[in-house]
């Protein structure tokens, strides 16, 4: 009994090593080139940092002060949020419902997957340039289609309340065909015996969905939110190069502001601080889905 | 049933024509004359087809070089990042270990901060390394991704238990459970995660260009970069070269949605 | 045999004595597209004449140029040499990371041979910190062919009354649909030249003088209003649009009139536009005051050992040889006062440029915040005017507020 139990224990102690060890690599990693940077530049958020000069002055909490003080930094976040309110429901929705769709046994179904896989593939500082020539309401070809039937086009990215529209469009185009293949996934790792099971029992297909696929899609659902959350609220380039933030900081985001701090202004320090603002908010909005995700599972 | 399905190939094709929309664009502006470009009224198909961008790219750009270089990049980090993300997600999703959640979150750390703000202290690690403009630099501190880690490990905590546990009884070790179970049952979520680590790093700019420091290491997306002037953009070569540079990684997508479609027949281990 | 070990040794001493005296200088700046092959062009040549030093040049975009070359200062590396817009010499100056060269004026190019503001360009303080690399000046550009179509004949306008008088003709709706299609004097913000400076000259107004704010004066707010109201009321231009747009509406041929550089002629020719380059028109002193930018090429602080190089290499660029290649391939004028204009007779415009470029001046003089002051107080002052979120006096006056802080 007690050898048997120490041989248990051994064996248990065992795996806890084996653990380890398994995530040594990515942790050292993690640690050497996200982790190190990371505490350094929290530690320079404390400082006056002009990057072009060697010395920083240490200025305590000066940087936090302003940033509290600062409209484009609360102008920021809430852009950020909009963005995010904006691109996070409908571009999860339409991945799944695409996931769904282009699972079904149809005619073709490998080729709409390999379109909407396009997109995400493509770099986006490509993307962003052709968007912004084919949304150009004066010689753009959207514009011009749309004058050949008689439809006004929008100036979409001159417009201060259309501008972030067009951003969170343009994002959902690019990345819905990622998602939809990250539920596609999870939709082939279901076993289709739940499904016939269901169908004795008469469900029918929408009920299907919501009983069968969307409490076994939980981990991928789990996995899809949050991801997508944190990119969405570190939403850079397509700002970058289809407005620069603007017309009149319309779309101006957290990390197009850091960006602009950091390299245009060489403020390094304040762009550091804003970089934790931003920090705090993910680390606070991942924990909370984390835990609604594990209560769910 | 005719009906729903009909329904469905409506609302596929219309989003497959809007996405489809700014890439038959680029396919076709590439064989345009820059003046043909700017035209107005725009026409999508060339008034006048021409090779020269796709002639004229090989001299502008050492083209064969950047594709060599951007395949050693993105195959290396791909290569080795699927091995060890899958590593430490095995660990996270089925191992029980203590400060597990905590060493979780930290992982989830490394998404939170932007890129920006780490660049100048990764750089200064790179450069004590002395790891700039090398292969390795370009390639180890991409080596392991939490967002590889976590996606694997969402799809590892879902095999059923039934058959690790017939193979510890058989005496075999963590390792070989990892390796003859798990990873052939996650081959969709391995080709996910792969094709994710390729096409990112493919398509990746500033990290190459800001650690590499000649042309002869340099990857496809900083030489396309090279058509964007401060004031005019070479729309011809700069879509020829999006159109070449595109083309591996769809070759690779189409390779690896072979493991999409196939699934995983879990079946058999309910017995 | 032995002979061959011989020779071979011979040899390899040979190539080790050779590249031991090979100057090794690298050279970082953001020439991309259509100019890139011009300055290569350069560069490889004097490879070529120079065995004893190598340019290892690396071209980026600028905003890429910026990311990579400070982590690189703070690490105490970076180029030996970089190029990059005059704008930010005094910031990189005040930082103490780019060498001051008066001597390379001394020795190797006289200041005579210079434009006198080029020459102006390139001093900071009491020193001289680069040398040039491009002139760039802005050209008043016109449609030549919707200037005959509205009747305006073949002269752009004389002075800015008569700007925005043909402006408002050459605005039109021709297809009757409500919205306009041809803009008559078109005004990007972003991703664009200084053109709002340009427009307050225009009406002998001023940004900024001997460290005082004139950017809320009578003269500035009176036409920086008279051009916001034309394009809100008149819409000859739409907003907001940057440079790449205002290029494409140009060449398109939808647009009758435009500011900008030498680097857009060669654009607008390979569209089949008809179009003429001209100065500014003359502000009500009778003059025309143009707006003046271009580059400079510095010397890395940690690189002074490579100097003499440099310092050829510097030489070499702003040589007669090298600048008419650059200006007869890029449109951009010479560097270079002694030049005779007939080397240009092929390509007159240069010589347009050359011509404006004497009439020209920088906007903000030298702030070493220029970057941040254009991005966070100029733009914003113009967009809120445009978008009726202030009267442009209301928007000049806290532009002159938000000025305050970076003039000391």
């Amino acid at each position: 009994m007690q050898l048997l139990k120490k041989i248990k224990n051994s064996y248990k102690l065992r795996r806890k090593l084996m653990a380890y060890l398994f995530i040594l690599p990515s942790l050292t990693i993690f640690i050497l080139f996200i982790l190190y940077p990371i505490v350094y530049s929290f530690i320079m958020s404390f400082y006056d940092w002009n990057i072009l000069s060697t010395e920083a002055s240490y200025i305590g909490l000066d940087n936090y002060n302003n940033m509290l003080n600062d409209s484009r930094f609360w102008n920021a976040l809430k852009n950020t949020f909009y963005f995010s309110f904006g691109f996070v429901p409908i571009g999860i929705i339409i991945s799944l419902i695409l996931a769904l769709f282009v699972n079904r046994k149809i005619k073709g179904k490998n080729i709409f997957r390999t379109i909407y896989f396009l997109p995400v593939i493509a770099p986006m500082s490509i993307i962003a340039i052709i968007w912004t020539f084919l949304l150009n309401p004066d010689i753009g070809m959207i514009s011009y289609y749309f004058s050949l039937i008689g439809l006004e086009n929008t100036a979409w990215l001159r417009d201060p309340d259309l501008a972030m529209p067009a951003v969170i469009m343009v994002s959902i185009w690019k990345e819905m065909g990622f998602n939809m293949v990250v539920f596609l996934a999870g939709l082939q790792s279901i076993d289709e015996s739940y499904y016939e099971a269901a169908r004795i029992d008469g469900a029918t297909k929408l009920e299907q969905f919501f009983y069968v696929t969307l409490p076994l899609l939980k981990s991928t659902t789990a996995f899809v939110v949050i991801m997508t959350v944190i990119k969405s609220l570190q939403v850079f380039d397509q700002v970058y190069v289809m407005t620069g933030g603007g017309p009149l900081f319309s779309t101006e985001t957290l990390v197009q502001y850091i960006y602009k701090l950091g390299f245009v202004n060489f403020n390094m320090g304040y762009g550091s601080t804003v970089a934790y603002a931003l920090f705090i908010l993910l680390l606070f909005v991942t924990i909370i889905q984390l835990r609604y995700f594990k209560g769910e599972e | 049933m005719k009906l729903t399905n009909s329904l469905i190939y409506i609302f596929l094709f219309i989003i497959a024509v809007v996405t489809l929309f700014p890439f038959i664009w680029m396919f076709f502006t590439s064989f345009k004359v820059e003046a043909d470009i700017l035209a107005y009224p725009p026409s999508l198909i060339p008034r006048t087809f021409s090779l020269r961008s796709y002639l004229e790219i090989w001299n502008s750009i050492p083209f064969f070089r950047l594709f060599v270089n951007t395949v050693i990049f993105s195959v290396g980090v791909t290569f080795i990042s699927v091995i060890l993300d899958s590593m430490a997600a095995y660990a996270f999703a089925r191992i029980d270990f203590p400060f597990k959640n905590i060493l979780f979150i930290i992982v989830l750390v490394t998404l939170m901060i932007p890129f920006q703000v780490i660049l100048i202290p990764l750089f200064k690690l790179l450069y004590e390394l002395n790891w700039l403009n090398t292969y390795l630099g370009l390639i180890v501190p991409r080596a392991s991704s939490a967002f590889g880690i976590f996606l694997l490990r969402q799809f590892f905590v879902k095999i059923p238990y039934a058959l690790e546990d017939a193979a510890r009884i058989d005496g075999c070790s963590e390792f070989t459970i990892f390796r003859k179970i798990i990873m052939p049952l996650s081959k969709p979520a391995l080709a996910t995660i792969a094709i994710f680590h390729f096409m990112y790093n493919w398509n990746d700019f500033l990290w190459p260009m800001v650690i590499t420091n000649s042309m002869s290491m340099r990857t496809l997306p900083v030489g396309l970069a090279l058509f964007r002037g401060e004031h005019v953009i070479e729309y011809g070569m700069l879509t020829a070269g999006a159109v070449l540079a595109l083309l591996p990684i769809i070759l690779v997508y189409l390779y690896a949605q072979k493991y999409f479609v196939q699934g995983i027949a879990l079946t058999g281990l309910k017995g | 045999m032995k002979k061959i070990i011989f020779f071979t040794l011979i040899l390899l001493l040979l190539s080790i004595s050779v590249s031991a005296q090979t100057v090794e200088l690298t050279f970082w700046n953001g020439f991309t597209g259509p100019d890139r092959e011009y300055v290569e062009g350069i560069v490889n040549k004097f490879n070529e004449e120079h065995q004893d030093i190598e340019v290892k040049m690396e071209i980026m975009p600028w905003d890429s140029f910026f990311q990579k070359l400070l982590p690189s200062l703070a690490v105490g590396q970076g180029p030996d040499i970089a190029g990059m817009g005059r704008e930010h010499l005094s910031r990189f100056a005040d930082a103490g990371v780019i060498a001051h060269i008066d001597d390379f004026y001394n020795d190797y190019l006289a200041k005579e041979n210079l434009p006198p503001s080029l020459y102006e360009a390139m001093r900071w303080e009491d020193k001289v910190y680069a040398a040039p690399m491009t002139l760039a000046t802005a050209g008043f550009y016109y449609n030549k062919e919707l200037f005959a179509e509205a009747g305006l004949g073949e002269e752009p306008p004389e002075n800015w009354d008569q700007l925005f008088e043909y402006a408002r003709k050459l605005t039109k709706d021709t297809t009757g649909d409500g919205k306009i299609d041809q803009y008559g004097f078109i005004f990007p913000i972003k991703g664009y030249l200084e053109a709002w400076s340009i427009v307050i000259w225009g009406n002998n107004g001023r940004v900024l003088e001997d460290g005082e704010i004139k950017i809320n004066e009578a003269k500035a707010v009176e036409t920086i209003k008279r051009l916001t109201d034309a394009m809100k009321e008149d819409k000859i231009s739409p907003f907001v649009i940057n440079g790449v747009e205002g290029d494409q509406l140009f060449a398109s041929g939808k647009a009758a009139m435009y500011f900008n550089g030498p680097w857009a002629y060669p654009q607008f020719e390979n569209a089949g536009i008809d179009f003429g380059v001209a100065a500014a028109p003359e502000n009500p002193a009778g003059e025309s005051v143009n707006w003046a930018g271009g580059t400079a090429m510095v010397l890395n602080k940690n690189s002074l050992d490579k100097k003499e190089a440099a310092y050829k290499f510097f030489e070499y660029w702003n040589s007669k040889e090298s600048q008419i290649y650059f200006s007869i391939n890029t449109g951009s004028p010479p560097t270079r006062t002694d030049i005779p204009e007939a080397e240009f007779s092929q390509k007159a415009v240069i010589n347009t440029f050359s011509e404006i470029s004497e009439k020209s001046r920088f906007p903000l003089n030298k702030e070493p915040e220029f970057s941040t002051i254009i991005s966070d107080v100029i733009h914003p002052a113009l967009e809120r005017i445009l978008y009726d979120e202030a009267t442009a006096q209301e928007s000049l006056d806290q532009a002159a507020e938000e000025l305050e802080k970076f003039i000391e």
